[in-house]
């Protein structure tokens, strides 16, 4: 195993590049990624927060996920783009495609992230690690990173070494020196709570963590804490997976642009969401068990309410009649700002179990194959419940682009 | 970049070849501007993003003048990028 050549393929802060290097190719004057400027969403809809920072604007302080409000004080003449999700995937796309050329097993880990096995490559791989950076740079416009390693973990762990527009390797005689003075929350997997917890035991480096004796960090923290010690210690067997893992959950929420304060808007946020989830779910051709009904409050306090089924369902409005009911089981009557649902524990609709005491749904199976279509056919709005009608509220929430198109970040590599 | 009005003909292979093309002079008037050579045709693929660019010499008022546009494959629309 540990004879592989892993490269993890990094774009250097990718939303702002795409969007630079497409305004450059529209006629910009500007580069984005030479001045302080950030794409962000709209605050007026409270969607305010960075999504992507140019270098420059990383001088000012200002990091990914705090809001735009406070990144336009500590930079007023700060720039700020709206995301288009679209462009991106189309850059996102490019690049795999571009990837192929070098190897069949690409793992596309997120929009901007990818892991390529070139273990089997015909070129010398530092060869072909440079020829696919500058080719990036060149055809594409952008930069990335390419970390290169005997496995994913230090192939990744060296993408993130210095950037722009470099190349990194980490293999297993150069962990001592490159990986182990690292502080210890640079390692994959180490969140903030980890951080805390090892930190209050004399553990600041990834060295520290990686020389703890492994049977005292399995009786410490348990299995988490094992994964941890092998990443330390540059172990990772996972392979390069070209398919995707298979989907455990579906779920989509919304940060809605007023405080939603009564119970018939919120029912109403609760049909729409359901539309989509319930969309989603039967476009994989699964059924769920479990609903779940999340909201967070104006004080940004959450909380969540799940129910399990006796029957696993895909029914629009079977799922939204559980989140109606766990939403009134939980919800205090205080102003929300997010709402959320998310259908988990999914089975296969080859082993569907048909139940004597559960009402006959043929019929609206039918329904909602059939709304499906017509929404396939003639666009997400074509057909939406009266009740929507001049509401302000959008009949169907959630996720633009489809999962399986826009990968997002897991935490298993 | 301004988008502009294009009439092209189309290659067997599906390329476009600008012809002629009007767009707004300062004074929001009407200008026709026949494209008399093509000096090369590039194309890119920035983000993702296909487009054909052409370098192009016309007569513009009794003037030789270099310009490039830019035909965008996704939106079938045409640009005058530089000029």
């Amino acid at each position: 195993m540990d004879n592989r050549i892993i490269f993890h393929i990094d774009v250097n802060s990718a939303y702002l590049s795409w969007e630079a290097v497409y305004r450059l190719q529209h006629g910009a004057k500007i580069d984005l990624r030479e001045i302080p400027s950030i794409v962000g969403g709209d605050s007026k809809k409270r969607h305010g927060i960075v999504l992507a920072r140019s270098i420059p604007a990383k001088k000012y302080n200002i990091s990914t996920g705090e809001t735009v409000y406070s990144a336009l004080q500590k930079c007023p003449h700060l720039i700020v783009v709206p995301p288009n999700f679209e462009r991106y995937l189309n850059a996102s796309n490019a690049l795999i495609d571009l990837l192929r050329e070098y190897s069949s097993k690409i793992q596309r880990y997120s929009i901007d992230e990818a892991f390529l096995d070139y273990t089997d490559g015909d070129k010398p791989w530092r060869e072909a690690a440079y020829e696919i950076k500058d080719r990036v740079k060149n055809e594409l416009g952008f930069t990335v990173n390419i970390g290169i390693g005997p496995n994913k973990l230090l192939a990744k762990m060296a993408s993130d070494f210095k950037k722009p527009d470099m190349i990194h390797t980490l293999f297993k005689d150069e962990i001592k020196d490159k990986m182990w003075p690292l502080p210890v929350e640079e390692l994959f997997m180490v969140g903030p709570k980890t951080k805390a917890k090892l930190n209050k035991r004399g553990i600041f480096t990834i060295g520290d963590l990686a020389n703890l004796d492994r049977n005292y960090i399995y009786s410490w923290l348990k299995k988490p804490g094992l994964l941890i010690w092998e990443y330390a210690n540059g172990i990772d067997n996972s392979k390069v997976r070209s398919e995707p893992l298979p989907v455990k959950s579906v779920g989509n929420s919304t940060t809605t642009s007023f405080d939603v304060d009564n119970r018939r808007e919120a029912h109403m946020i609760l049909l729409a969401l359901s539309e989509k989830v319930s969309m989603r779910i039967r476009a994989i051709k699964r059924t769920a068990y479990v609903v779940s009904v999340g909201v967070k409050n104006s004080n940004f306090f959450s909380y969540s309410k799940q129910m399990k089924l006796d029957v696993p369902t895909d029914s629009t409005n079977t799922i939204y009649e559980t989140a109606k009911k766990l939403f009134d089981e939980m919800w205090q009557g205080e102003p929300l700002r997010q709402l959320s649902v998310s259908l988990s524990d999914l089975l296969d609709n080859n082993f569907y179990q048909l139940s004597f005491f559960e009402r006959d749904d043929r019929k609206e199976k039918l329904f909602d194959k059939a709304i499906d279509k017509i929404r396939d056919k003639f666009g997400q709005e074509s057909v939406f419940r009266s009740c929507f009608l001049h509401s302000g509220i959008n009949p169907l929430i959630g996720g633009v682009i489809l999962e399986e198109e826009y990968p997002m970040m897991s935490s298993k590599i | 970049m301004k988008p502009i009005e294009m009439i092209a003909w189309f290659t067997k292979d599906g390329y476009p070849i600008p012809l002629r093309y009007r767009l707004a002079d300062e004074d929001e008037k009407n200008i026709v501007i026949k494209v008399n050579k093509i000096l090369f045709k590039e194309e890119e693929k920035i983000a993702g993003n296909r487009m054909i660019l052409y370098r192009c010499e016309s007569i513009i008022n009794n003037t030789i003048k270099i310009f490039e546009l830019k035909y965008e494959i996704a939106t079938c629309k045409w640009f005058l990028f530089k000029m």
